[in-house]
């Protein structure tokens, strides 16, 4: 990318958010240049949608620093205006049409374009005169995801932007955001469960784990930081050696375990001369076994409560 | 085609398929190759991926970058990429098919056998 600022970006540390008794997160701490687009991963509760609406200041950090392009953006209208999170189950009024809802839009978004939010109403074929509060689920996803891009603001979050999406709204939503991108390069921090088919969107993953960044590094990396190895219990446990285990399972002489670090050489050899199966996991895989290995783990179970 | 892939990063496969355009003559000798975001969108790809298949490609020898242009197919790539394929011919194909047939109890000659009848 040609357009990285180095003065530009989101700095995060030590931030946590309690509610009440309930510890959301317990010290984020990350540096995000600005331009490149981020994947914000980690299990249902593990705190991605407060992280964003404490970084757009929707809600109040209990402690720790937050700074985009080196200013805090508590109620700083100026860093505000460069922010765009819709979120996941965004309500407008009720008898709000798609019309009414884009002609306010350029009064929060300085930089709205109301070309792309055209294209996109198109494309997913918004009916502009419904009422808001008629809209179907995947409707409203495709509305924020239109709203989101068609905003043009420096940092873009979306939050888990297409539930009730189908495959081919979702389709044209990664095109979309690719083609936005490419043209009007900026920051992009995107939350998912679809982790495997949104995963070459992004650069860098962070995975959110027990309330702090447990992963941070770019998307290769982060797929070759865990693989799957198959085959009879002790081959399976040789091989493994003293690697941490994620995850488990076994189906009578046969276990499947995915395991944190890199296939080696030796790796491979032993698989070959033991008859193992050996792939790296997916990204989804490999989340989905930091988050299982942290239930089992935890030690800060009740802060998994909280959606 | 390029050995199957095995969650080999996705740069990596992109990079292998602009390679078997090159060899197939999709993209002759000088001739220029789709940018940076034109793969990006293409494969729905993040541009650093993109960016890192060429990236990979100059780095091999088989496009080199022409400033403020775009990327083109060095002359003799083609030539270069078959010689590379060939010495890593039965690494990547022979191999996987001796194993196999090894557990099958297929004897080298057996599979000859196969072979010549497939390729008759």
């Amino acid at each position: 990318m040609t357009t990285i600022d180095p003065e530009r970006g989101i700095h995060l540390c030590g931030v946590t958010k309690s509610f009440g008794d309930n510890t959301v997160l317990r010290g984020v701490t990350a540096d995000l240049p600005a331009g490149r687009i981020y994947g914000l991963l980690g299990a249902n509760g593990v705190g991605k949608t407060t992280l964003m609406s404490l970084i757009c200041g929707h809600s109040f950090r209990s402690g720790g620093t937050i700074l985009i392009d080196g200013q805090d953006p508590t109620e700083n209208a100026a860093v505000l205006e460069n922010l765009c999170f819709v979120h996941e189950d965004q309500r407008y009024n009720d008898n709000f049409t798609i019309a009414h809802i884009l002609a306010i839009m350029p009064a929060f978004y300085p930089h709205w374009s109301e070309q792309t939010a055209q294209r996109l109403i198109r494309a997913f074929r918004l009916p502009m005169k419904t009422k808001s509060k008629k809209l179907s689920r995947g409707q409203r996803s495709a509305l924020a995801i239109t709203l989101s891009l068609a905003s043009r603001a420096a940092y873009t979050f979306l939050d888990e932007p297409y539930l009730g999406l189908d495959a081919t709204s979702r389709t044209l939503f990664y095109e979309e955001l690719l083609r936005e991108y490419a043209a009007h390069p900026r920051t992009f921090i995107l939350s998912t469960h679809l982790i495997d088919e949104a995963a070459e969107l992004m650069e860098v993953v962070l995975i959110l784990d027990d309330g702090v960044v447990a992963v941070h590094t770019d998307v290769d990396e982060a797929r070759r930081s865990s693989f799957i190895v198959r085959g009879r219990a002790p081959e399976v446990r040789s091989l493994i050696g003293d690697r941490e285990v994620l995850a488990e399972r076994s189906m009578g002489a046969v276990v499947s375990a995915t395991v944190r670090g890199h296939v080696t050489d030796d790796d491979r050899y032993a698989a070959h001369r033991d008859h193992l199966s050996l792939e790296d996991a997916s990204l989804q895989e490999y989340v989905a076994a930091i988050g299982i290995h942290s239930l089992t783990h935890d030690s800060h179970a009740p802060a998994k409560d909280v959606a | 085609m390029t050995p199957p892939a095995d969650g080999r990063p996705i740069f990596i496969e992109i990079a292998d398929h602009i390679a078997d355009d090159v060899l197939a003559g999709i993209y002759p000798e000088e001739a220029q190759v789709p940018s940076t975001t034109e793969l990006s969108l293409h494969y729905r790809v993040n541009p650093a991926t993109a960016g890192k298949a060429l990236t990979r490609l100059v780095d091999e020898g088989v496009l080199y970058k022409r400033r403020g242009l775009g990327m083109f197919v060095t002359t003799g790539a083609p030539e270069a990429l078959r010689a590379r394929r060939r010495a890593a011919f039965a690494d990547h194909y022979l191999r996987p098919v001796l194993a196999e047939g090894n557990r099958l109890g297929l004897s080298p000659a057996d599979i000859i056998d196969l072979i010549r009848k497939e390729s008759s």
